[in-house]
């Protein structure tokens, strides 16, 4: 090794770029150094804004006044409030059913952009559009077509018979309302299972499913001992993603219904932001938008542990 | 042409932030006054327009910059949320109802303001002090008020034959007809404000209360909200239409100007729409007073203020705009005027307003004998008040009761969801 044949004086006289230059060749300078504004920027954006909801979350914090630590009461309380109770079976049921929904109709519809289709690139590019298009925007447009005097489409059901006049009332009863925005989060949300699930399936080697078809393999046997164990991967990143982004979706809930008919479909983030922003009561706001984070937390360990299993 | 060492280049400009931080204040700001305002998107465009204009002349006339920004509604609690919390955005605020109660230890004190407009106007309305002017300080000075009207399609009610309400009781009878002619009532009884504006009136016409004027006793559970939800049940049952459960603030607006309600409970702003946009249900649009109950007649009042965040460093500069824009009158009036009868003047000797005489369709708008309230009353205002009225108890309470649950059990949830928010 030149530099450490250097003695120290000669090496204390070397110029400074060059004495920089060595310091860059080490490894274990260069590497902290790259990963350095990535790091920082975690710490700033994510570390500080986390910590903070923590601290938050355990004080009686309250917007522009003095606070102090109060422990898990705000976790505790949150239990008496009806509409944080509603709100808890609200996420699971809007999560639950949007990915179930999400996952069968991904696949199929990967399944389908893999085939030899015409226009295939263009259908693939139209299929990414409801990802594309700003969330706020689409919504709107959705709003419009559950909207109770002009919706799209009860008029189109009334006109092919399917409801009777008015027809549903989309966005004011429960069920209806619950179904109109899990609606849109799967039409939301599709895209990215599908171009995922869609890389999965073109990375299959095409050997595994010819020596399946010799051995007598039809059409289900390939989906569910080839296509199926090999995608197991790609489908659990996929789920523990959608996972954590439908659980805290707040935009198609806000706008649709902000939480209404009598909280039906209010999620953390909507229930968080009135309870916190328009209310004030930034500590209890912050507890329900960290209720979840443990078991989330347990999510993501478990899928990750899942999908390392299966690479191995 | 000289050049500048390295070494140079770094002292001087190290020298020159340490300057400016131990100042605290941007070298351009200290060679002008600059403050910023931050206004809603007013439902009257046009006077957000003069509001530009009659900035522009602030700033010839006394050498302040002013910079007016505008947010949605629905967006200003979020914003001013996050200022408070980072202590650090505008300097003026606009502020609706209970703001200055919420942000009180943000807010400057203008009592001094407010007392020169009171000693050249008269005294603000009551809704306005009972908002701004917390705990024996002015946290926020008066601007202008919006308030619950009825508006009703005249030409229905005189081709069935119907008489102008002037009850609660008197609307059912005319709602029902109304439906008949496929032209329902449209309240909306949903998580909106205006179905608090509308039930909150109900509620005070009848006698109930959500909250006792201790601000502490929780006194929704009685007889008389029991004859308000048996009320409520019955009209949306006979005179209205299951699609007020999904409304928002704009629906019934949409609603009446669209030609399908017949009566609504709203301030003028659907008929200025209407109007403004020559739509076919424009001519047949009037207004009348809100309707009394057995308690008498109460009117749910939109108050706004202007406040300025004690974090400013511009707190004088930005009392001079509100004097500028509020204590000239004939600015003052000129901005009235602007807002088409949607932003009334707030102070008394200011009540019979030319705005009010510019179209004969705002002779309901005369604030002669009207007993003005904001959400929550007679309790005061607090953060618990806020709170019961942000969490929308009063208007599930109604939708429960119409979508099936008895009156008592609906009852009884909005009186234990209160009870935990003031025990909280």
């Amino acid at each position: 090794m030149a530099i450490s044949t250097f003695p120290v004086a000669a090496h204390a006289r070397l110029p400074w770029r060059t004495r920089v230059s060595e310091l860059l060749d080490r490894e274990t300078i260069l590497g902290p150094l790259f990963v350095s504004p990535a790091f920082i920027l975690i710490l700033l954006l994510v570390a500080y804004p986390f910590c903070m909801a923590v601290y938050f979350s355990l004080s009686n914090a309250f917007i522009g006044r003095p606070s102090h630590l109060v422990g898990i009461k705000n976790y505790i309380n949150l239990w008496q409030s009806d509409a944080f109770r509603q709100t808890f079976q609200n996420a699971f049921v809007f999560t639950g059913t949007a990915i179930a929904f999400k996952l069968v109709m991904g696949i199929s519809l990967a399944l389908l952009l893999n085939q030899q289709l015409w226009f295939k690139r263009l259908i693939r590019g139209m299929v990414l559009l409801p990802w594309v298009i700003p969330t706020a925007l689409s919504v709107l447009g959705w709003s419009w077509m559950f909207n109770s005097l002009y919706s799209v489409v009860n008029w189109t059901g009334i006109a092919l018979g399917i409801f009777d006049p008015p027809g549903p009332n989309w966005l004011g009863q429960r069920y209806y309302a619950m179904t109109a925005v899990v609606v849109v989060n799967i039409w939301r949300g599709l895209p990215f299972f599908v171009i995922t699930i869609l890389a999965g399936l073109v990375s299959i080697p095409k050997e595994l499913y010819e020596a399946a078809e010799a051995d007598g393999a039809g059409t289900w046997a390939r989906f569910w001992y080839v296509t199926l164990p090999m995608l197991k991967g790609v489908l659990g990143i996929v789920v523990l993603f959608s996972t954590i982004f439908t659980f805290s979706d707040f935009n198609i809930v806000y706008q649709l219904t902000h939480g209404g008919p009598i909280n039906s479909t209010h999620l953390f983030a909507t229930l968080s932001r009135q309870v916190g922003l328009e209310s004030g009561r930034i500590g209890e706001g912050a507890a329900i938008s960290l209720y979840l984070f443990p078991l989330l937390a347990f999510v993501v360990y478990a899928q990750l542990r899942f999908v390392r299993k299966q690479d191995n | 042409m000289s050049t500048m060492s390295r070494r140079r280049f770094v002292t001087t400009s190290t020298t020159g932030l340490a300057g400016i931080l131990a100042a605290r204040v941007a070298p351009a700001v200290g060679q002008t006054r600059e403050i910023t305002y931050l206004c809603w998107n007013n439902f009257a465009p046009a006077s957000d327009k003069k509001l530009a204009e009659i900035g522009q002349r602030f700033t010839k006339d006394t050498g302040i910059k002013l910079k007016i920004d505008h947010i949605a509604h629905a967006q200003q609690a979020a914003k001013y949320a996050s200022e408070v919390q980072s202590q650090a955005g505008h300097d003026l605020v606009e502020m609706r109802m209970h703001f200055p109660w919420l942000y009180e230890p943000q807010l400057a004190d203008v009592s001094d303001v407010v007392a020169d407009l009171e000693k050249k106007y008269g005294k603000a309305l009551s809704s306005s002090s009972e908002t701004a002017h917390v705990k024996g300080v002015w946290r926020a000075v008066p601007q202008y008020h919006t308030f619950f009207v009825a508006t009703y399609r005249e030409d229905l009610f005189k081709k069935a034959g119907l008489k102008t309400p002037d009850t609660w009781e008197d609307l059912y009878k005319a709602g029902r007809e109304l439906k008949k002619m496929g032209n329902p009532i449209g309240i909306p009884i949903s998580q909106n404000y205006d179905t608090i504006s509308t039930g909150g009136a109900i509620l005070w016409c009848y006698g109930a209360m959500e909250v006792d004027k201790d601000g502490k006793t929780v006194r929704i559970n009685s007889p008389q909200t029991a004859e308000v939800v048996e009320y409520v049940k019955k009209l949306y049952k006979d005179c209205m239409e299951p699609e007020v459960l999904s409304w928002t603030d704009a629906s019934n607006n949409e609603s009446i100007q669209q030609g399908k309600a017949g009566w609504i409970h709203n301030p003028v702003s659907a008929y200025i729409v209407a109007r403004n946009r020559k739509l076919v249900s424009a001519d047949g649009i009037n207004h009348h007073r809100s309707l009394a109950g057995p308690a008498g007649r109460h009117e749910t009042d939109v108050p706004r203020h202007i406040g300025i965040w004690k974090f400013s460093k511009n707190i004088e500069a930005s009392k001079e705009w509100i004097k500028y824009l509020l204590g000239k009158k004939e600015v003052y009036d000129e901005y009235v005027m602007s807002g088409d009868a949607f932003n009334l003047p707030v102070y008394a000797n200011l009540q019979d307003h030319a705005v009010l005489k510019t179209d004969p369709k705002y002779a309901a708008l005369k604030t002669e004998g009207v007993t003005f309230h904001t959400y929550g009353w007679p309790a005061p205002p607090s953060d618990k008040v806020q709170l019961i009225t942000n969490s929308f108890i009063l208007p599930n309470m109604l939708a429960k009761a119409v979508t099936g649950t008895s009156t008592k059990d609906a009852i009884l949830w909005a009186e234990n969801e209160m009870k935990k928010v003031m025990a909280g």
